[in-house]
């Protein structure tokens, strides 16, 4: 009687989470299905890959690839400079200044968007004043090698959300590093650069891996940075879904879809690597 | 020649840091100082300082609509989350901890989608009235966008109190379920519901893209407003940027000082932008 | 001159003294035990040895060399420390050979000395298994490994088992022992735990306060302390002030009790007395006229400690601990009416 009873209640407790379900299917899961539906389906009701053959395209190949550019360089650069300065913050003497610089860039990793953007229109854009210093100050002329509204422009300002981003998720790893594998390496003879050769940095390359993965999709699904940035006068993933939508550039909207379904395959496999690899860093510290 | 930290910092850290205060603080101070310069393209400081840049912005007719639209927008998802997602976390942890598996990864979802797919999947589902490009749409859709945020700091929360146990004291001081709830939990909750209640008004507040492919200009919003004048007018673009700036520095230290216990997890930092 | 020797060896730490005034020979193939309480400077003097802390002020000399400058990935000193050690990222093999790869030792060598070492800790077949693979115990073992794997000329042990349960320790604190004396390492074995210093050692350095108390062998500090602080902090002991009343007497309160030890102190000096607890007799009848030392008491506690028992006898209000081998004698009860008596010959005598 009771173990009946009990059953009861638990199958209640379930149906306590019947708001958020809904929720969730509502606005989250069923639309993201239909969406998948839709990019496989003719509007005749026919199973089709056209949609994704179309995405073949030129413009549309041009897209990926310079989307997938982007992510990987400014990840690569967040990577290397975020373990370089995640180290230098790491073993800075004073607690205070540590924290200080984390909160910083805490904070900063957060001011991607709209602000940001026009925030390096105003020091690098052809009228701006890194720009015009240059020009006048040292007669150097940084447009048009350079522009704030091309790719390296979008480099220079992924950069500054992704490096602060870097430095958070590998300062703990730092921690992770035993004194006593230091020392016992140094005891058996290895000078600096041997330690970090063949043990810290296979110790940290799984969280360096994560890290990467992490920045790639980061920026992989920005959109409001490069919209600011460049508006349509550069091809980015992101954008062409959203003049898909918008309907600015007229396009197929079958084309939206089908890129929408490819970059949350990109994502979906950057999360995927990202979860390996901390299950592996993990496994270091199981001691 | 050890990992331990030494009394001095060396030249090469001195250097490292040095570079990454500056790229990480003047496109900051630049933006903060052009808002009030009037010319500044002439010489290494403004020429002069105004805050007609200001006044301007405020003169336009869009500059309190967009503000309210945003604000309302922002509560409204704060609140929205809170009914959601507080009550089912906590429903999880006490009742249903089979379902946390479930609750990981529907609330971790949203994480690995773009804005624009979520926006494009949202806009093809609801192409029909009342529901089509409104804000309760955009709503829906930035509670979902936000929820990672809310779902960590209650859960991180509610793992570190000791929800059963303290619900045992309680029952056993002869307290009943909505004194427990009221007197109990919920102040034990209260850093995590705050922090995550500012992480999820900050990220509202500052969204740009589900905002303007969801609803666009029927329910104009402040970044909105921002991107149109980083098109017209470069002062009031900075002006409306050094509001952008400093909400989000203040809501920061507001979610800092809550959580008090230290620094956020570094993965409350991931956000898709 | 002594193969190892440390010579006015002191270190501080901004304010606090870590070791003042250490000087230490130890002889080839020697194994010393670092023994002492908990902040005595044991792993301070280990890590001068190794190169990790600079002394403030003399020298350390290996093979008649001053390597007090010689950095410490070039010393050729091994050291195994608590826990940790072993390379997360290496397997069992990889972590033996690094100290090889570091020296850049040819393949072949470094595999067969990885096969030496591992067949001397009995531990072959894990060559390929990584850290977190072993148990505390084989990695600690694998530790030792590696540290031996280079052929250091001092091998350096800084509580290698404290991690370890009980019944692992006893096991791996004899196989370091055999280990060392079949390779003839001279070894620094650093341990708060008495018991395995004085099981494994050849010389023992008990340590207080950044000070060397005595040193001796692991017999002689056991029966001869020359230390109030030696004598309590090694086993356990009756402890009875007084003052010295002839050069065989010290007086204690109302009891006299004669010792053989009382040496070159002077009549009147203010001394304190030591008996260990299995020095001391017990009788259930009064024993004969020749025996020394006896007093009356009344059993107070009995505690069983497996081969020993230990009593715990108020004679006159004073509580007198005694280890009695329940099986070579009739047995005790509470209460039970004893008489005790202390063997001069280890009545340990020292000024207070
Ligand atoms: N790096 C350091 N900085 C400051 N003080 C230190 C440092 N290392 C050791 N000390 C201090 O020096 C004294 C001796 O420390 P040491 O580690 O040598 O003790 P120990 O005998 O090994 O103790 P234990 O048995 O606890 O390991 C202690 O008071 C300790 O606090
Ligand atoms: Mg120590």
């Amino acid at each position: 009687m009771r173990r009946s009873i009990s059953q009861k209640n638990r199958r209640a407790a379930w149906l306590g989470l019947l708001p958020f379900l809904l929720f969730c299917l509502a606005f989250e899961i069923v639309p993201i299905l239909l969406l998948i539906r839709d990019s496989v389906f003719s509007k005749a009701g026919t199973l089709t890959m056209s949609n994704y053959k179309q995405v073949l395209a030129p413009l549309y190949l041009k897209s990926f690839w310079n989307s997938i550019r982007l992510s990987g360089i400014t990840a690569l650069i967040g990577t290397v400079a975020g373990l370089f300065i995640g180290y230098s913050i790491y073993r800075w003497p004073s607690q205070r200044i540590r924290n200080l610089l984390i909160t910083l860039s805490d904070v900063t990793t957060n001011f991607a968007g709209a602000p940001l953007a026009f925030a390096f229109i105003i020091i690098l854009g052809s009228n701006g004043l890194v720009t015009q210093f240059f020009l006048k100050s040292l007669g150097l002329k940084i447009y048009p090698a350079f522009s704030i509204y091309s790719f390296s422009g979008l480099i220079l300002a992924y950069v500054y959300f992704q490096l602060p981003l870097m430095v958070l998720l590998i300062i703990p790893a730092f921690g992770g590093i035993k004194k006593e594998w230091r020392e016992s390496a140094t005891n058996l003879g290895a000078d600096t650069s041997a330690f970090w050769w063949h043990i810290g940095l296979p110790i940290l390359a799984p969280s360096l891996i994560a890290g990467f993965v992490l920045l790639f999709a980061n920026a992989f699904g920005a959109y409001a940075t490069a919209y600011t940035l460049t508006g349509s006068r550069l091809s980015l993933v992101t954008l062409q879904i959203g003049f898909t939508i918008t309907g600015e550039v007229l396009h197929d909207p079958g084309i939206g879809q089908a890129m929408a379904i490819l970059s949350l395959i990109i994502m979906g496999t950057s999360i995927g690597i990202y979860r390996l690899a901390i299950i592996r860093a993990e496994r270091w510290n199981r001691h | 020649m050890d990992i331990s930290r030494k009394s001095k910092p060396t030249a090469s850290q001195i250097i490292f840091i040095t570079l990454f205060l500056l790229y990480m603080i003047i496109p900051i101070i630049a933006t903060y100082v052009f808002s009030i310069a009037t010319r500044w393209d002439r010489s290494i400081l403004p020429e002069g300082y105004t805050l007609q840049g200001y006044r301007d912005a405020m003169k336009n007719p869009y500059f309190l609509i967009t503000l309210k639209n945003s604000l309302v927008l922002s509560f409204g998802s704060v609140l929205v989350s809170l009914l959601l997602i507080v009550p089912t976390v906590y429903w999880v942890h006490l009742k249903v901890r089979l379902a946390k598996p479930l609750l990981d990864i529907l609330m971790i979802l949203p994480f690995g989608i773009p804005g624009v797919v979520l926006a494009l999947a949202l806009v093809q589902v609801y192409n029909f009235a009342p529901l089509n490009r409104s804000p309760v749409l955009l709503t829906s859709a930035m509670v979902v966008f936000t929820m990672p945020f809310m779902y960590r700091s209650v859960s991180n929360n509610l793992e570190a109190i000791d929800i059963p146990t303290l619900t045992e004291a309680a029952q056993s001081l002869g307290a009943n379920t909505i004194d427990i709830l009221v007197k109990v939990i919920i102040p034990n909750i209260l850093p995590g519901i705050l922090s995550g209640s500012l992480l999820v008004f900050a990220t509202v507040f500052a969204e740009f893209t589900l905002a303007r492919l969801i609803v666009g200009a029927g329910f104009k919003t402040f970044p909105m407003l921002l991107v149109e004048y980083t098109r017209k007018d470069g002062t009031i673009a900075a002006g409306l940027s050094v509001i952008s700036f400093t909400i989000a520095w203040i809501v920061s230290l507001l979610i800092l000082w809550v959580g008090g216990k230290g620094m956020k997890t570094s993965q409350d930092v991931i956000k898709a932008h | 001159m002594a193969y190892l020797s440390l010579t006015n060896i002191s270190k501080n730490f901004e304010n606090v003294v870590a070791v003042k005034d250490f000087n230490l020979n130890i002889e080839k193939g020697q194994l010393v035990s670092f023994l002492g309480p908990s902040g005595c400077g044991k792993t301070t003097t280990l890590r001068m040895i190794a190169g990790f802390e600079i002394p403030d002020t003399g020298t350390i000399f290996l093979d008649g060399v001053d390597i007090s400058n010689i950095p410490p990935n070039k010393r050729d000193i091994g050291m195994v420390f608590q826990a940790y050690a072993l390379f997360p990222n290496m397997n069992v093999r990889e972590n033996i050979m690094f100290g090889l790869k570091m020296q850049r030792r040819p393949k072949d060598e470094m595999i067969r000395r990885a096969e030496n070492v591992l067949s001397l800790i009995r531990l072959e077949n894990t060559a390929k298994r990584y850290p977190h693979q072993l148990s505390g115990g084989q990695r600690q073992r694998i530790a030792l490994a590696r540290a031996l794997a280079i052929e250091p000329r001092v091998l350096l042990l800084d509580e290698p088992l404290s991690a370890l349960d009980a019944e692992v320790r006893v096991v791996l604190r004899g196989e370091i022992r055999r280990i060392q004396s079949d390779l003839g390492i001279t070894t620094v074995y650093v341990t708060h735990d008495q018991e395995e210093a004085l099981s494994i050692s050849d010389v023992v350095v008990v340590m207080n306060n950044g000070l060397i108390e005595q040193v001796g062998s692991p017999q002689e500090i056991y029966r001869k302390p020359n230390t109030r602080f030696v004598a309590t902090f090694i086993g356990t002991a009756n402890e009875f002030h007084g003052f010295v009343s002839d050069s065989s007497h010290v007086q204690c309160d109302e009891i006299n009790i004669y010792s053989t030890r009382v040496g070159k102190l002077a009549t009147g000096v203010k001394v304190v007395l030591l008996v260990r607890p299995e020095n001391v007799e017990i009788y259930d009848q009064p024993p004969g006229r020749d025996t020394q030392n006896v007093f009356e008491g009344k059993i107070d506690t009995i505690t069983f400690h497996g081969a020993i028992t230990r009593l715990g006898i108020n004679a006159s209000g004073k509580i007198i601990t005694a280890d009695v081998s329940i099986s070579s004698r009739a047995p005790v009860t509470h209460n039970q009416h004893v008489w005790l008596s202390f063997d001069p010959e280890y009545c340990q005598v020292m000024a207070e």
